[in-house]
C-alpha cells in the first residue's frame, strides 16, 4: 500500500529515484546551471536578432565541450580506474610522455623521425598515432603490473609514476624542437561547417563506446564485480590481476588520445606545465558524477555530465566574473556540494 | 570468590534460549562450559559480562546479589570476559594495550609511560612472564596475545575470566603455554570459564564441566568422573537422530584427488579422493583448516603436494584455471565471498558464465538472461525482478543465485563450504535436494560443514578434521553425532581410528 502511494505522488517518485540514482541529482544540479547561464547570456546579450543570440549561445557551449573534451577524454578512463576501486595520478605526466614522443616522429623538421626516413603526410600521422596510443598503453602497463602483481596501493604505484614520466619527459626533451606539421593540427582543427568541433566529436565516440564497454562486455562487467567486492570476484574465476592490468592500459591509451589532440590542437606542448592538476580535474568530474570512491559503483554517463557541470561552471565564472584566484575555491566547493546531494550509504 | 547463578531465564522473541540453568563456581577452579553451536552458552555468558540482561535468574558473587547493567559493572565486580576475537590494537606497545581507554596521565596532562610500563612489568613478574612491556603487540604469536589481555584482566584485579574458545588459532605449543597460565592463575585463587569444543583440552586442564543443550543444562560435575565420549554424548543428546538423505547410487570413476596436500599452516599432509556421484563431507570445528584446504584446491590459496583431476597431475594456481579444469566452489560467509552487493540478481547468477556468454565482441544478455531464467525455475529462485540488487533478497534466495552461478558453469566436480550458513530451514532443505540431484547426475560434490547433521543427511562418507589433519573417515553407521564429534575434538589419535 504504502509503496503504492508512494508511486502515485510524482514528487515522492522524484525524491525516490533522486535516493536511488545518483544520475539523478547530477542531472538535476547540471540542468540548473544551464538555465542560470543560459539566463545570464540572454541578459548579458543586449540588441541583436534571435539568429544572433542562438549563435552566440552555441559558440558558448561548443567553446566549453571543446576546451574540457581532453580531460573528459582522461576522465572517462579515470571511472573505470575508480570504478575498480584504484586510481590513477599518473595522467597528466602520461599526457607529456605520449605528447613528446608523437611530436618526435611526426617531426616536420629535417631531423625528424619520421621526415628523415622520408615518410610524411598521412601515413606519418598515422604512425604517428598508433605509436602515440601503443606507448600510453605501456605506460598504463606498467601502472597495471606495479598495481596488480606488485601489490602497491593504485594511489602509490601512481603518484611515483606521475613523477617518474614527467621527469624523465623533461630530461629526454630538453634539447628537442620538434615542429609539428600542418597537416597533423587538422587532426584537431579541421572545421565542420564553420566549427571547430573534432575534439568534441572524438570525446562523445570514445564516450559512447566506453559506455557500451562498461555495460555489454566482460571486461567492463569484471571491473565492477572487482570493485564492489573483489574476495568474490576472485572465487568466480575472474582473473583479477589481468583486469586490473587492463584498466590501467585502458586509461593510458585515452590519456594517449586526449595528448593527440593537445598536440594537434595546439601544435606544441609545454613539458613542464601540460596535464599538471589534469589528475585532480578528472578525479573530480567522476566524482560529481556519481562514481564512488570506494569501487563498485559509478558509471560513464555520470562522468561527462561530472565533466559538463565542471565546465559550465567554469563558464558561470567567467560570466559572474570571479575573480581568477576564487576560481579553483569554486571547482572545490561544487565537487563538494555534488557529492553532499548524492545519496550515502550509511557508515556501518 | 564464588560465582553463583541461578534459574537464569532468557529469551529472543519467541525463541527460549536459556532456561533455568544454573550455574556456580569457586576460586581456584577452572569448569569448562560445554555446548553445540547455539547451545546457549555464549547467551549465558553475556549474561554474566553485563552485555545483556537475564530476563529472570538471580546471579550471587560471594554470597551477596549483583546487578550487572554493563560490561563495566562486571569488570568492576571482577569479572573479566575475554573475547574471542581479542580485543588488543596490533599496533600499539603492550602497555598502551594494557591502558587503552584509561591511560595515566602526568600532572601536565601527557601520557605517564613509565609508570604504565611500571605497572604493566609488576602484573608480568606477578605471573612469572618475560614479556617487554614496551614489545609491539604485532610482534606476539597467537598464544602471548591471550596471554596480554589475560594479562590485563588481572590487572584490572579480576577474580573470574571467562575465555572463550581461546585455544582456536593456537598451534599446541602455544596452547600449552595459555594452559600453563591458566594453571598459575588458578594457583593464585582465581576462576576460570572455558568455553571449548575441544574435549581434550577440557579434559587436560578443567576441574569441571556444564553441558548446555538447547538452552537446558543437561549435565555438570568434575571432569575426572567423566570420558570424552560421555561429553560429546552430552553435548549432542541422545534423543538427536537425522535421517540419511543419500540412495545408493552408482559411482563413476575418480574426478578429483589430492595427497599429501600442505599448506604449513592450515593444513597438513591431507590425502583425498572423490568419484563422480559421490556426496564427500568434510567436517570439524573451527580452525580445522578444511577451508583453506579447499580453496587451495580452487586455486585460491597455496598448497604443495600432488592433485589429479580425472587421473591427469594439475597444478592449480589460479581460480580461472580451476574453473577451466571444472572445479567450482561456492564459498563460505556469502556477504564477504558468495555476492556481489553492488550488482542485480542476475548479473550476480552469471558471474561465473560471463566469458561464454559473449558474442562477437559484446555479451549476449539476452542468452544470459535465459540460462539465468533456467536456473531460477530449476532452483525455485524466489525474487521480483531479476535487475534488482542481489540484497533484496532473503539469505536462503541469495545462496541460491550463488548456487546458480556454479550450476550453469557445469563442473564436474563441485566444493560447497557451509552451503546452508545463515538459510532457513525451508531453504536448507532444498539445497540438499540440489546437492543430491547434482550427485545423481554426476557430479563429484564436496560438502564442508561443521554442522555434523547437515554432513549426516546428505554425505555417502564423510572426512573429519582437526587442527588441519584428517583425524579419520567416517560412513554408513560410524556417520554419527558422536564419532564425528570424538574425532573432531581431537579426543582420538590417528592410528586409534585405523581398523
Amino acid at each position: 500500500m504504502e509503496k503504492n502511494q508512494v508511486l502515485q505522488n510524482p514528487g515522492n517518485r522524484f525524491l525516490e529515484a533522486w535516493k536511488r540514482n545518483p544520475l539523478v541529482s547530477t542531472g538535476v544540479v547540471l540542468i540548473l546551471m544551464v538555465i542560470i547561464q543560459t539566463g545570464i547570456m540572454i541578459y548579458n546579450f543586449g540588441s541583436g536578432s534571435i539568429g544572433e543570440l542562438m549563435l552566440s549561445l552555441l559558440t558558448n557551449w561548443l567553446n566549453i565541450l571543446r576546451n574540457n573534451a581532453p580531460v573528459g577524454i582522461i576522465a572517462l578512463g579515470m571511472t573505470f580506474a575508480i570504478i575498480s576501486g584504484g586510481i590513477d595520478l599518473s595522467v597528466g605526466s602520461t599526457l607529456v610522455a605520449v605528447g613528446a614522443v608523437v611530436m618526435a616522429v611526426v617531426d616536420g623538421s629535417a631531423t625528424g623521425l619520421l621526415t628523415s626516413m622520408g615518410i610524411t603526410g598521412v601515413p606519418a600521422y598515422l604512425i604517428a598515432i598508433v605509436v602515440g596510443v601503443l606507448f600510453g598503453a605501456a605506460l598504463g602497463w606498467l601502472n597495471g603490473v606495479l598495481i596488480a602483481h606488485g601489490k602497491l596501493p593504485p594511489f602509490i604505484a601512481t603518484l611515483g609514476t606521475m613523477q617518474i614520466f614527467r621527469s624523465v619527459t623533461q630530461q629526454l626533451t630538453q634539447h628537442a624542437n620538434p615542429s609539428v606539421p600542418k597537416g597533423f593540427l587538422q587532426i584537431a582543427n579541421l572545421k565542420i561547417g564553420s566549427f571547430y568541433i573534432m575534439p568534441i566529436v572524438y570525446w562523445l565516440l570514445l564516450a559512447v563506446a566506453l559506455y557500451i564497454v562498461s555495460k555489454r562486455t566482460t571486461f567492463g562487467r569484471h571491473v565492477y564485480a572487482i570493485g564492489s567486492n573483489v574476495r568474490t570476484a576472485r572465487l568466480s574465476g575472474i582473473n583479477v590481476n589481468k583486469v586490473k592490468r587492463r584498466i590501467y592500459m585502458l586509461t593510458g591509451m585515452l590519456v594517449a588520445l586526449a595528448a593527440i589532440i593537445q598536440v594537434s590542437r595546439i601544435g606544441s606542448m609545454d613539458y613542464a606545465s601540460a596535464g599538471s592538476g589534469y589528475e585532480m580535474d578528472a578525479i573530480a568530474a567522476v566524482i560529481v558524477g556519481g562514481t564512488s570512491m570506494a569501487g563498485g559503483k559509478g558509471s560513464i554517463v555520470g562522468t561527462v555530465l561530472g565533466m559538463l557541470i565542471i565546465g559550465v561552471m567554469n563558464n558561470l565564472l567567467t560570466l559572474f566574473g570571479v575573480p581568477p584566484f576564487l576560481r579553483e575555491a569554486c571547482k572545490g566547493v561544487i565537487v563538494i556540494v555534488a557529492v553532499l546531494l548524492q545519496k550515502k550509504e550509511a557508515d556501518a | 570468590m564464588t560465582l553463583e547463578m541461578r534459574g537464569i531465564c532468557k529469551s529472543f522473541g519467541a525463541n527460549d534460549v536459556l532456561k533455568q540453568v544454573d550455574f556456580s563456581l569457586k576460586g581456584g577452579e577452572i569448569c569448562a562450559l560445554l555446548g553445540e553451536n547455539g547451545a546457549g552458552k555464549s547467551t549465558l555468558m553475556n549474561i554474566l559480562g553485563g552485555v545483556l540482561p537475564a530476563d529472570r535468574g538471580e546471579i550471587l558473587i560471594d554470597g551477596s546479589p549483583v546487578h550487572f547493567h554493563t560490561p563495566a559493572d562486571s569488570l568492576h565486580a571482577g569479572v573479566a570476559f575475554i573475547h574471542q576475537e581479542l580485543s588488543l590494537i596490533n599496533d600499539l606497545a603492550i602497555y598502551e594495550n594494557m591502558y587503552i581507554g584509561r591511560e595515566l596521565k602526568t600532572k601536565s596532562g601527557l601520557l605517564d609511560a613509565r609508570t604504565m610500563i611500571q605497572n604493566t612489568q609488576e602484573v608480568f613478574d606477578r605471573l612469572s612472564l618475560s614479556l617487554d612491556p614496551r614489545a609491539m603487540v604485532r610482534d606476539l604469536d597467537a598464544s602471548y596475545k591471550q596471554i596480554v589481555e589475560i594479562s590485563r584482566a588481572m590487572m584490572m584485579q579480576a577474580s573470574l575470566i571467562i575465555m572463550d574458545e581461546p585455544t582456536t588459532s593456537l598451534t599446541d605449543p602455544e596452547i600449552e603455554r595459555v594452559f600453563d597460565m591458566m594453571r598459575m592463575l588458578k594457583q593464585q585463587g582465581v576462576a576460570i570459564i572455558f568455553i571449548s569444543h575441544k574435549l581434550k583440552e577440557v579434559m587436560e586442564i578443567c576441574d569441571r564441566y556444564t553441558v548446555l543443550r538447547d538452552g537446558n543444562m543437561v549435565a555438570a560435575g568434575p571432569v575426572s568422573e567423566v570420558t570424552t565420549e560421555d561429553l560429546a554424548r552430552f553435548m549432542v543428546g541422545h534423543d538427536v537422530r537425522t535421517e540419511n538423505l543419500r540412495q545408493s547410487r552408482e559411482l563413476g570413476p575418480e574426478i578429483l584427488r589430492g595427497e599429501h596436500l600442505e599448506d604449513e599452516t592450515h593444513f597438513h599432509d591431507v590425502s583425498f579422493a572423490v568419484r563422480a556421484g559421490e556426496v564427500l563431507g568434510v567436517t570439524g570445528l573451527l580452525g580445522d583448516g578444511r577451508s583453506e584446504l579447499f580453496q587451495a584446491v580452487f586455486g585460491a590459496g597455496p598448497y604443495k603436494g600432488q592433485l589429479w583431476m580425472e587421473g591427469q597431475e594439475v597444478k592449480v594456481t589460479t581460480t580461472p584455471q580451476a574453473i577451466k579444469l571444472g572445479i567450482g566452489y561456492v564459498p563460505r560467509n556469502r556477504k564477504e565471498n558468495g555476492i556481489i552487493k553492488d550488482m542485480d540478481i542476475v548479473e550476480n547468477g552469471s558471474m561465473v558464465t560471463l566469458p561464454r556468454l559473449v558474442k562477437g565482441a559484446f555479451l549476449d544478455l539476452a542468452r544470459r538472461d535465459a540460462e539465468f531464467e533456467q536456473q531460477v525455475q530449476n532452483l525455485h529462485i524466489k525474487m521480483g525482478k531479476k535487475s534488482d540488487l542481489i540484497t533484496s533478497l532473503s539469505g536462503g534466495n541469495q545462496q541460491k543465485v550463488v548456487l546458480a552461478k556454479w550450476l550453469s558453469a557445469h563442473p564436474k566436480v563441485l566444493i560447497l563450504d557451509n552451503p546452508t550458513q545463515g538459510v532457513d530451514v525451508g531453504a536448507k532443505e532444498e539445497i540438499y535436494d540440489i546437492i543430491l540431484r547434482l550427485a545423481s547426475e554426476g557430479v563429484a560434490v564436496v560438502v564442508l560443514s561443521s554442522e555434523a547433521q547437515e554432513i549426516i543427511r546428505v554425505c555417502d562418507r564423510a572426512l573429519v578434521m582437526y587442527h588441519g589433519t584428517i583425524q579419520g573417515e567416517v560412513s554408513g553407521a560410524d556417520m554419527n553425532e558422536q564419532t564425528i564429534m570424538h574425532l573432531a575434538t581431537g579426543s582420538v589419535t590417528a592410528n586409534q581410528t585405523e581398523e
